[in-house]
């Protein structure tokens, strides 16, 4: 069916993309528009209202929000590095070589894709107590580091390499641990970068176990401290409250911005859309 | 002296064998060519040599000893893959000297025999692209570049031209051929292509379903092949392979025939070439089409239900539903036991 000369289709479909995509930025509009400008002008629209920035300024004093955003920052940073290291090391592992209940244990990994984390949220906490790593970044990160999904990712990744490259350096003569080094991770580079993201993007963003896990300012991150700094106790001003918002999601979305490429790249390549 | 020397080799894949008593040695500076329609086990034998597959039974040496154990890299061996094996992420200078770093060889060295490889390849111009910037021609002699500067003194290829176009395929052939025998290597070289097989080769050996058919030099194989195989499967357009029947043997004048007893079971084998067009002798046949090749004409005529091709210089004035006359001589004919397909010598004196 047809309608002005375009199809009825297509119009439904693209109404459909703007109006999720509206949904979506809606928020972050408002809260752009509320932490630029002074309180009055929280939840009313002038086009001509004073801008300032004020609001990040009170924030940033109210609140350590300095510390909380190095406690982040050191948070995915380690998660990242040991997720790499496990999930290479594992992928490597069960895309290459063929060992005694291989299948068996990777369906195990597959199992584990399955498990929401929330669902051990007790009984990781009772296991990181043991250990006496409560309140610690180690803490936080710890029950992600060997991540079912960065394994998986890319096993998959290492499969389509051809087996020709691996045998030209087996025939001059590299090390397994060098054709991992020099062959599989060169040419999966679009996968790690994509994984990176979604790896520190999702901790970044991460709320509920931090904050179960953290008592102190020494190792709560920013979500953390932006919920209890936007906790009704404390007083609802939102110029404030959205200004603090925007600091904490600003770092990372400059970062989809300069990567956003590489990042839908490497997803249109490893086939998961 | 043999370099490379393979004993009673069998591969098997599970309860499929695909390679059966598997026994040749090739000579120091030799180009030796594995020859075979696909799957008959010739890219196998090349990795057992190679070290990329490990044999089920039987012995590998290589320069007298036994390697049969030991992984690639101790074989002292290069090999050209048929798509080339080139890493996407290095450009070609890098990929050229790959296994140099991996062999931890001094930098000077590394330079010396990158310049020396590059020079030899007119490769200089192109050392700082990736791989992608590359025709295929050029991706082939980053691939050949990778082989020279390891210095070993094996080299394996297999199947390094499939994926030209047919001209580069003849130049890069030639090319191929010269730098071999100019650094004097040991090359075994993988083709299902007899035409390659039969202008690169030293010595060729022809596998038929994981067995060796026939080995020898490229003129033993066309002038003497020791199967019927052989004679089908050496030389274009191939042999014709007649089996005689009453009706063949009655309308085919006995001069043109081997004097053997075709009440036991034979073939005839015979080639396009050595077949002629007569006025006034020779068998009668069918002219059931022509083709005109430029240099050469082929003819496909037929003897009741007999199909023999033929090929005569130049154009001929002969069009399908012709009758013609055709003869050779006797000693043309390649006789083949049918039972077992080999070769059985039918005039005296002859020896291959």
């Amino acid at each position: 069916m047809r309608l002005w000369g375009v199809e009825i289709g297509k119009i439904i479909e693209t109404a459909g993309a703007w109006l999720l995509g509206a949904l979506w930025l809606l928020p972050v509009v408002f809260a752009l528009w509320s932490s630029f400008h002074p309180a009055e002008y929280s939840t009313r629209f002038e086009l001509f209202a004073p801008l300032t920035t004020e609001n990040f300024v009170r924030a940033w004093s109210y609140a350590p929000f300095p510390r909380y955003l190095f406690n982040t920052f050191i948070l995915v940073t380690l998660i990242l590095a040991a997720q790499f290291v496990l999930c290479t090391l594992a992928a490597y592992g069960f895309a290459r070589f063929d060992f005694f209940g291989k299948d068996f244990v990777f369906a195990l990994v597959l199992l584990q894709l399955m498990i929401m984390p929330e669902v051990l949220l007790v009984e990781n906490y009772r296991t990181i107590g043991e250990l006496g790593l409560l309140d610690t970044i180690p803490a936080i990160g710890l029950p992600y580091m060997a991540s079912a999904f960065g394994i998986f990712l890319l096993r998959q990744s290492f499969k389509t390499i051809p087996k020709e490259l691996i045998e030209a350096a087996q025939v001059e003569g590299v090390s397994a641990l060098g054709i991992l080094w020099k062959v599989y991770i060169p040419l999966s580079k679009s996968t790690y970068i994509a994984y990176g993201l979604v790896s520190v993007s999702y901790h970044w963003n991460n709320f509920l176990w931090p904050l179960v896990v953290t008592s102190s300012v020494n190792s709560r991150p920013l979500t953390v401290g932006l919920a209890i700094f936007g906790a009704p106790e404390s007083g609802v001003d939102w110029s404030i409250i959205t200004a603090a918002t925007v600091m904490t999601m600003a770092p990372l979305l400059v970062a989809f911005i300069l990567f956003q490429r590489q990042f839908v790249q490497s997803f249109m390549h490893s086939g998961i859309k | 002296m043999s370099i490379i020397s393979l004993k009673n080799i069998y591969k098997s894949w599970g309860d499929t064998e695909v390679l059966k008593n598997i026994n040749f040695e090739c000579e120091d500076g030799e180009l030796l060519v594995l020859l075979g329609p696909s799957g008959c086990g010739k890219s196998t034998t090349l990795r057992l040599i190679a070290g990329l597959e490990i044999p089920t039974s039987g012995i590998v040496e290589i320069g007298g000893k036994d390697v049969s154990d030991l992984p690639p890299v101790k074989r002292h061996i290069s090999m050209v893959f048929q798509n080339y094996a080139l890493f996407p992420h290095l450009n070609v200078a890098e990929n050229i000297i790959f296994g140099l770093k991996a062999r931890k060889i001094p930098k000077k060295e590394q330079k010396k025999r990158l310049e020396n490889a590059a020079d030899l390849l007119g490769l200089t111009d192109f050392l700082d692209r990736k791989p992608s910037q590359l025709s295929g021609g050029q991706r082939q002699r980053v691939a050949l570049g990778r082989s020279i500067v390891a210095q070993v003194s094996v080299c394996l290829m297999d199947e390094p031209l499939s994926n030209l176009d047919a001209k580069l395929r003849q130049e890069m052939r030639q090319e191929i051929r010269s730098l071999q025998q100019r650094l004097k290597m040991t090359m075994v070289y993988v083709t299902h292509d007899q035409v390659e097989a039969m202008t690169i080769a030293d010595r060729i050996i022809l596998i038929n379903g994981g067995v060796i058919e026939q080995h020898g030099t490229p003129e033993e194989l066309y002038n003497y092949p020791a199967t019927a195989f052989t004679g089908s499967f050496i030389g274009n357009p191939p042999m014709n392979i007649l089996t005689p029947d009453t009706q063949l043997l009655q309308a085919c004048p006995s001069i043109l025939l081997p004097s053997v007893d075709f009440t036991a079971p034979y073939l005839l084998g015979i080639r396009p070439e050595d077949i002629e067009i007569s006025s006034d002798s020779g068998m009668e046949c069918l002219v059931e089409l022509t083709e005109y090749l430029g240099a050469d004409t082929l003819i496909v005529c037929k003897v009741e239900k007999h199909s023999i091709t033929l090929t005569v210089k130049g154009r001929v004035a002969v069009s399908a539903g012709d009758q013609l006359r055709i003869n050779w001589k006797v000693e043309k004919i390649h006789l083949f036991d049918a039972a077992n397909g080999q070769r059985i010598e039918h005039l005296k004196g002859a020896t291959p």
